[in-house]
């Protein structure tokens, strides 16, 4: 059900769960966000694959929390200490706030990201009046990335089967994997040639207004989708403007 | 249907001291095969991208004379528009694919949304252009996913659905196996009997000897002749230019067998077969070659 | 040949498929420095190439897509570091342009001003995101001793970006030069977006 929502309400999804929090200005919106992204996540059955995305942000999110904790500028209230290393409450919480807004960035990201396909994505921003060109470019480089991701496992594989990648000085493994580098990057420069060629023999640089192959549909769930988003983001801006007003 | 028509045809590549195209004049009527041939780098290619716009506006560069398809002059028309009357088709298969586009029917598309034809006439198109070229099977897969011969052919097929009253085929086969080369050139025959232009490079002489009406010999951007495959593949001066007769040719030339009526040495197997007198059903001793 | 704007939004085929093969090397970089662990990012040498062949226009699109597409396939917080990219694309198109990455030593001060550029974009949104961290060892080393030492934290976090910027712009800046000067000359002009036809009669 998530992954036939349309993407523009995901897209408008990414926004309230990120503006409003800022709006209501409260660590709770931002972990109740976090918490909806989690369900929807359920949901679309893809929370699990949100883990490389929060291994990858959770180590910087670490040293964070310890460096923040130990020598944050505003530290007075001792935490705990582990040792002669002394932790302090306001830096925790500085680190906690950091981490919230990092991870609410990340969870809700992952709705578009895990359940749309790129293709799709790219045909609604065209439909949206991207140029189709950068259309084209961006459904490319969404090709390229896994091709060159099982290039450089190739290469890697390679050398890492003549004991190159463990052994060695650094200077060695470097020398040792410009040949098999290079090539992969000059082909895939001189190649542009010939395939620019090949776009504007299909009429890539035609001014015509393009039609599409596949239909774009919004199912019904997307207004009661789009709805409560918007009844959020516009209690948000009268929950800001009421303590303003106070 | 389109006549082709060349002027005085001058080209250079930018940054380039010499000429590639070197005042070429000629005419190719609808419906016509013609073959080109020539050693490596006498302007194959440049000639075939001439009369689809590439040259020179894809590359600028400094140009002369004219190309007129139709009454289109081709150094004043938008690619985007000559390809609809021509399509033309690479060597490589590989960097023909838009790499866009993520199914085989999505990837012969692309042309027909450029072009902003309605959703159901592109399905039409699709459907017939995937069967022609007999692809149909793979309509879903990848298309990096596909062979050599069936990836050239799925540019083929992408080309066919623009629905073009010429091809060009430029050494369309040259980076293929024996099986996918063969696949395509039956696509080929296929294409020539619906009644398009064809225009093909090709470096296997038997294969332009046994479909081309006419034949183009180029040679340092020049125009030697543009003649009969016969006539040309008889000439006494053709390793000059580069190029070997087809075996056929060769070995009748040594055996200094005639076609009598012509006046010119035999091309293809079936002409030689006749001379000699062999019937269908008995093998021609020479077929080895 | 009189060169028109190098702000022109007219691109050409050639320039545009130059992107994807440009956000390709940036990602070949990338896995090449973790492959190696090497305390570089190396994910800009694309950006700084294409820049450099076709524009500043072009290096800011590649530097936009670029993060884009990591951040739709790695880490959702590259989106907000687009910027940063969009800044190195521009500044390498218009040193280029300008001519200063003509020379291996035009390449290594060319890579100097890229990484202030880069560092002065990226400081604020570190602020922001992170507290000011970077992430990188080294960076986030010196991170902590300033601010141990009660450094602003403006300057805390700039010195951190600072020192890992200024060897990776240096040697992607010194990359991408040693790829440009390798390519033929006759496909590098079809990048040029200001290519006229003459009349030979
Ligand atoms: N992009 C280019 N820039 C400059 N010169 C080129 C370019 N492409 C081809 N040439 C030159 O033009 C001449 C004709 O080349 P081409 O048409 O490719 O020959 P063929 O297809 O017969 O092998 C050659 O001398 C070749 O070096
Ligand atoms: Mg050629």
């Amino acid at each position: 059900m998530i992954h036939k929502l349309d993407p523009n309400s995901k897209i408008i999804y990414i926004f309230v769960a990120n503006i409003a929090p800022a709006l209501i200005g409260a660590r709770m919106a931002t972990a109740s966000f976090i918490l909806i992204s989690i369900v929807i996540l359920t949901i679309g059955k893809v929370l699990h694959k949100t883990a490389p995305m929060l291994e990858f942000s959770g180590l910087i999110l670490l040293t964070v929390a310890i460096i923040q904790g130990i020598f944050h500028q505003g530290n007075t209230t001792v935490a705990f200490a582990l040792g002669s290393v002394v932790f302090y409450k306001e830096g925790l919480m500085f680190a906690l706030g950091i981490a919230l807004n990092v991870i609410n960035i990340l969870m809700s990201f992952s709705i578009l990201v895990l359940t749309t396909k790129p293709s799709d994505m790219v045909e609604t921003f065209v439909h949206m009046g991207l140029s189709p060109r950068l259309g084209y470019v961006m459904s490319s480089v969404f090709q390229i990335i896994p091709q060159m991701t099982k290039t450089m496992a190739t290469i890697t594989d390679a050398q890492r089967s003549r004991g190159m990648e463990t052994e060695g000085k650094l200077k060695t493994r470097i020398k040792a994997f410009f040949p098999l580098i290079s090539p992969v990057v000059m082909n895939s420069l001189i190649s542009t040639k010939e395939r620019a060629i090949a776009l504007e023999v299909r009429g890539f640089g035609s001014k015509q207004k393009k039609t599409f192959l596949n239909d774009l549909q919004k199912t019904r769930y997307d207004d009661i989708f789009r709805f409560v988003l918007i009844l959020i983001l516009i209690l948000s801006i009268f929950w800001r403007v009421l303590i303003w007003l106070k | 249907m389109a006549k082709i028509v060349a002027e005085h045809l001058k080209y250079k590549y930018p940054l380039s001291e010499k000429l590639a195209l070197y005042d070429i004049s000629f005419t190719i009527e609808p419906g016509e095969f013609i073959g080109i041939i020539g050693e490596n780098n006498a302007g194959k290619s440049t000639l075939c991208q001439a009369m689809v716009g590439i040259v020179p506006n894809f590359y600028k560069g400094a140009y002369g004379g004219k190309v007129l398809i139709g009454d289109m002059e081709i150094a004043k028309s938008n690619i985007s528009d000559i390809c609809k009357k021509v399509g033309i088709v690479f060597q490589n298969p590989f960097n023909q694919v838009t790499g866009c586009k993520l199914t085989v029917y999505e990837e012969v598309a692309f042309g027909l949304e450029n072009m902003g034809l309605p959703r159901s006439e592109m399905i039409d198109r699709i459907d017939y252009s995937l069967k022609l070229l007999d692809i149909y099977k793979y309509k879903d897969r990848n298309p990096f996913d596909l062979s050599g011969g069936q990836m050239q052919r799925m540019a083929i097929a992408s080309i066919i659905a623009m629905r073009p009253e010429v091809i060009i085929l430029d050494e369309p086969t040259s980076q293929l196996d024996p099986q996918g080369s063969e696949e395509v050139f039956r696509a080929v025959q296929n294409l020539s009997r619906e009644g398009i232009t064809i225009i093909m490079v090709e470096h296997k002489m038997e294969k332009i000897a046994e479909y081309s009406d006419r034949v183009m010999l180029l040679h340092e951007g020049k125009l030697i002749a543009f003649e009969t495959p016969e006539k040309i593949f008889s000439r006494d001066d053709l390793d000059c230019y580069g190029v070997t007769a087809p075996a056929y040719t060769r070995i009748c030339k040594s055996l200094g067998i005639k076609n009598k009526k012509t006046g010119f040495y035999p091309v293809t197997l079936e002409e030689t077969k006749s001379l000699i007198g062999f019937s269908e059903k008995e093998r021609c001793p020479y077929d080895q070659n | 040949m009189k060169r028109t704007s190098m702000w022109s939004f007219n691109l050409n085929t050639a320039s545009l498929v130059l992107i994807p093969a440009a956000v390709g090397i940036n990602y070949i970089g990338k896995l090449f420095a973790g492959a190696l662990k090497l305390p570089l990012w190396l994910d800009s040498i694309g950006t700084i190439l294409a820049a450099c062949l076709a524009g500043p226009i072009v290096g800011a699109i590649c530097g936009a897509i670029n993060n884009i597409i990591y951040g739709f396939t790695l880490d959702p917080v590259s989106f907000i570091y687009a910027v940063t990219s969009i800044g190195i694309g521009v500044a390498a198109g218009i040193l280029a342009y300008k001519g200063r990455i003509k020379t291996a030593v035009g390449a290594i001060l060319s890579g100097l001003v890229i990484a202030l550029v880069a560092t002065v974009i990226s400081t604020p949104i570190n602020i922001g995101m992170y507290g000011g961290q970077t992430g990188n060892l080294w960076g986030d080393a010196l991170f902590t001793w300033c601010t141990a030492s009660h450094f602003p934290m403006w300057l805390a976090s700039g010195l951190d970006e600072l020192v890992v910027d200024i060897p990776d712009k240096v040697a992607s800046v010194l990359i991408a030069f040693g790829i440009y000067k390798a390519l033929p000359k006759n496909l590098t002009v079809l990048y040029k977006n200001d290519q006229k036809i003459e009349r030979l009669d």
